[in-house]
């Protein structure tokens, strides 16, 4: 009797899993495109708005605003080439940048952009949660 | 229903442990998922997309493989492997499959037995392994469970970490899978030995996973 519940289960968990990898990835380009428009058109309180908070504090230095300091990053963007979600992170591949979003209740924030690879070790981000 | 309760009240007990542990292990495991998303500078998330997320799935399918493995090896272990004075061993001699009438299948079934034990050819090798079988089968699906709920875990922590997320392939040769793996695999091992050893020598009045209490320490294959 509880051998078809255990395998129904055990199935479920797998395809649930494994379906998380393929979902939302076109809301979390959409994020970054929107994003990486702002900075282009200058417009750092938009930038700074598609944040997450703590990427937004973090560009809160030597008396500019998360605005200003934004704009002086020069930011390299590009063409998105290809996204992975996995759960409530994603990572989106530009042409010239590697950007990792967080999915809140209000849609996917940037927590890192600007970001170059440094092997086994973490990507160094200029925005960085 | 009274009657159903007394004569199942073993199965019963287990089953409203499980699924209150089951439920115990979902309100804990979203309230520390939570505070590391917090200190991620994530957002918090509610119980059912906690209980429907690949970090509850991993920590449940990497418990459950390893009970089913531990229960797969002590059936199969048991056939041919003997340890003298354990009631959860068969006597010293007679290690094997055993003989028809042993096991009371073919022409030597009784009125009572499973159809298929009466049968012959594959039917009764089937039915003759079936508990094993069954139990593989559980581990095998629960371990590639484990492998596929922890390959989004994995890669949704290595995100978090700005690292790049890695493959099926990748995530089951890696520490995490491994470490996941053996630690539950250790202490079920540990767990076994335990009963077959502590059983030689030690008793609980009354249970049949025990020798009665005056059974001599030598003797082995009697159950109180």
């Amino acid at each position: 009797m509880k051998t078809p519940t255990v395998l129904v289960v055990v199935g479920a968990l797998a395809m649930g899993a494994a379906g998380c990898a393929s979902s939302d990835r076109v809301p979390a380009e959409q994020a970054v495109t929107r994003f990486y428009t702002a900075v282009h058109d200058r417009h750092g309180e938009q930038a700074c708005s598609l944040l997450t908070p703590e990427a937004a504090e973090s560009l809160r230095t030597g008396g500019q605003t998360c605005a200003e300091t934004i704009l002086d990053l020069d930011l390299p963007g590009g063409q998105v080439r290809d996204a992975e979600v996995w759960g409530d992170e994603a990572q989106v591949r530009l042409t010239r940048d590697t950007v990792f979003l967080h999915r809140f209740p209000q849609g996917w924030l940037v927590r890192g952009a600007g970001c170059r690879p440094r092997g086994d070790l973490p990507y160094r981000c200029e925005v960085e949660a | 229903m009274k009657r159903f309760v007394k004569e199942n009240s073993l199965s019963l007990f287990f089953l409203v442990a499980f699924l209150l542990a089951l439920a115990g292990q979902s309100f804990a495991g979203n309230a520390a998922a939570n505070d590391r998303l917090l200190s991620e500078g994530g957002a918090p998330i509610s119980w059912g997309q906690y209980v429907t997320s690949s970090d509850f799935a991993v920590d449940v399918a990497e418990n459950w493989q390893s009970e089913y493995l531990q229960f797969l090896l002590f059936i199969l272990a048991t056939v041919w492997l003997v340890q003298r004075g354990s009631p959860e061993s068969k006597k010293p001699g007679d290690e094997g499959g055993e003989s028809d009438a042993e096991q009371k299948t073919g022409r030597h079934a009784t009125p009572g037995s499973p159809a298929w034990a009466r049968a012959t050819g594959l039917r009764q090798t089937l039915y003759g392994n079936s508990l094993g079988v069954l139990m593989g089968v559980i581990f095998v699906l629960s371990w590639l469970g484990q492998s596929v709920a922890g390959t989004a875990s994995y890669n949704e922590q290595q995100l978090a970490q700005l690292q790049d997320p890695v493959s099926w392939g990748g995530y089951v040769t890696s520490g995490d899978f491994w470490d996941r793996t053996l630690q539950n695999w250790q202490s079920e091992l540990l767990a076994v030995l335990s009963m077959v050893v502590f059983s030689i020598y030690l008793r609980q009045r009354g249970s049949p996973e025990s020798k009665p209490v005056g059974a001599p320490h030598r003797q082995t294959d009697v159950e109180g």
